[in-house]
């Protein structure tokens, strides 16, 4: 469990290499830019331009897919088809089905939309395939964060694995009991305290304890700590983040010119 | 076009409003006695709350998500701004872990769901079963809220969440989709947010005294007069009405 937090992947490649503040203008850049560009195609186009080729640079081809298959591709066909069937948009009728009647400018509409959401879910998944979370909280907290947030989100990652292992043994041994969990909405409702209870209150005894054990190392102290991890912010960096932020201005103005 | 730009509007006039409230709040100091030591060692366990409760919930197959009561926990115990952090790093940390698209878009929900269960704490709306449940449904209405224009306009109005066929369905008899989608969250919101409520308020109830104490906003969770069984049984019997009002909202709807 310990090197396995987060989607994260190692491998040696650029897109590794950047800093994550550049990698996050990316993503904000690609959100902006296929949701204020005032063209049809621009997240089709994102997604053959930017994202496919990022997933080389990246070599992350085979978790990219993976995730793709499991998460991305399953929720974006489901929209494409949900918006399709039922955009009241009006327009020229493609087929009629009992009470389903898609119109041509529902599909469309609802491709776009699909696609958008896909190039966005699939930055998402780009980023943390590629962006260790300790390298992003210590490169964040370096630029001003309060380094109380890197602590929560970093403990968080470590607790919740822990946790959801603790929660399938209590639903194990109160399987194993006869507890039952399968059947009547009333008897799984009922269900739900036993299995929660030693849970919450097991894990909530613990925060005593620890923030005695944070406090005396010095957590709430105002000096300036230093850092085992070194996060490079190259040349490339910096520009890659200027250009990001020109074409998210760019879009937006185009937007505003041709509206 | 017009409504949009209206939208928008309300949209400034909503994040100038919260800007104006967080400055108020950190000018006077009222956030940073909020955050003490115990306050950031209770968040990454609240999250770890929220996510695993929102697993135990789906294996149960309940059809509700129980996906923020760590969330409600610390905006009683700890105060709105607290709260709205759990919130927000919540959504934050459960997707890296699981599933960004699903919940990044939502943190702003998440955020307005710790604030406002934090400020009807700060009223004293967190003391007695019955004021709980008015809690869990002012939390609702505010979640329907913050969650209608993100479904609008970063999904297109239908998300892919199940809830959605509601939302299919009221398109079908001719609501515009704004409509649509806040009716959809309005009728799906008041029973998750209510039973979280109920059973962060529950949780609280286990803890004892002693413990409570250490929290920077211990006198909000303070009952009045004692909890009773009577009380938690009449809280329960108005859940259930007010279910049964919405199954029988939802059923003239799709008999109509």
């Amino acid at each position: 469990m310990h090197d396995r937090l987060s989607f994260y992947y190692y491998r040696d490649s650029l897109l590794h290499r950047l800093n994550p503040l550049t990698k996050i203008a990316l993503v904000f850049g690609l959100i902006l830019v296929s949701f204020v560009s005032p063209y049809y195609w621009t997240s089709h186009l994102l997604v053959l331009v930017v994202i496919i080729p990022l997933i080389f640079v990246g070599r992350i081809g085979r978790e990219y897919l993976n995730a793709a298959l499991r998460i991305i591709l399953p929720a974006t066909a489901f929209l494409f088809v949900m918006q399709a069937l039922f955009q009241p948009l009006e327009g020229e009728e493609l087929f009629r089905l009992w009470f389903l009647h898609p119109t041509l400018e529902s599909t469309l509409f609802a491709f776009r939309n699909a696609a958008r959401v896909f190039a966005i879910a699939s930055s998402f998944t780009i980023f943390l395939l590629t962006t260790h979370p300790r390298e992003l909280m210590t490169d964040l907290t370096r630029r001003g964060m309060p380094p109380q947030i890197a602590y929560v989100i970093i403990s968080t990652l470590q607790i919740l694995p822990q946790m959801q292992a603790k929660a399938q043994t209590i639903l194990a041994a109160q399987h194993s009991r006869g507890m039952d969990t399968q059947s009547t909405f009333l008897k799984r409702v009922g269900s739900l305290v036993p299995l929660v209870g030693p849970l919450v209150f097991g894990s909530l005894v613990e925060v005593e304890e620890r923030a005695i054990a944070i406090e005396a190392r010095g957590f709430t102290s105002s000096h300036v700590k230093t850092s085992l991890y070194d996060i490079p912010d190259t040349a490339l960096d910096r520009a890659l983040r200027w250009i990001f932020m020109g074409l998210a201005i760019l879009s937006m103005a185009l937007r505003i010119w041709l509206s | 076009m017009e409504v949009i730009s209206q939208n928008i509007v309300y949209f400034i006039i909503a994040i100038a409003i919260l800007v104006l409230l967080l400055v108020w709040a950190y000018v006077t100091r009222r956030m940073q006695k909020d955050f003490t030591t115990v306050t950031w060692v209770l968040i990454p366990v609240a999250i770890a709350i929220n996510g695993v409760i929102g697993y135990i919930v789906g294996q149960l197959k309940l059809p509700v998500f129980l996906d923020s009561i760590g969330t409600v926990l610390v905006a009683a115990l700890c105060g709105p701004w607290a709260g709205a952090l759990t919130g927000a790093l919540s959504n934050f940390v459960i997707g890296m872990l699981t599933n960004p698209t699903d919940w990044w878009p939502w943190i702003p929900v998440a955020f307005f769901i710790g604030l406002v269960a934090g400020l009807c704490a700060n009223a004293g709306l967190f003391k007695s079963w019955w004021k709980v449940v008015v809690t869990g449904f002012l939390v609702a209405l505010t979640a329907a809220i913050v969650s209608t224009p993100i479904a609008v306009y970063f999904f297109g109005g239908i998300t892919s969440s199940g809830s959605s066929f509601i939302t299919a369905y009221l398109l079908q008899t001719g609501r515009d989709i704004v409509g649509a989608v806040f009716s959809t969250n309005f009728l799906v919101e008041p029973i998750d947010k209510i039973s979280t409520a109920m059973l962060a308020f529950a949780i609280v109830q286990g803890l004892s005294k002693r413990f409570l104490a250490r929290f920077p906003r211990a006198e909000n969770v303070q009952t009045e007069g004692g909890a009773s069984r009577t009380q938690l049984f009449i809280a329960i019997g108005v859940v259930v009405l007010l279910i049964l009002l919405a199954v029988f909202v939802v059923s003239r709807i799709t008999g109509g």
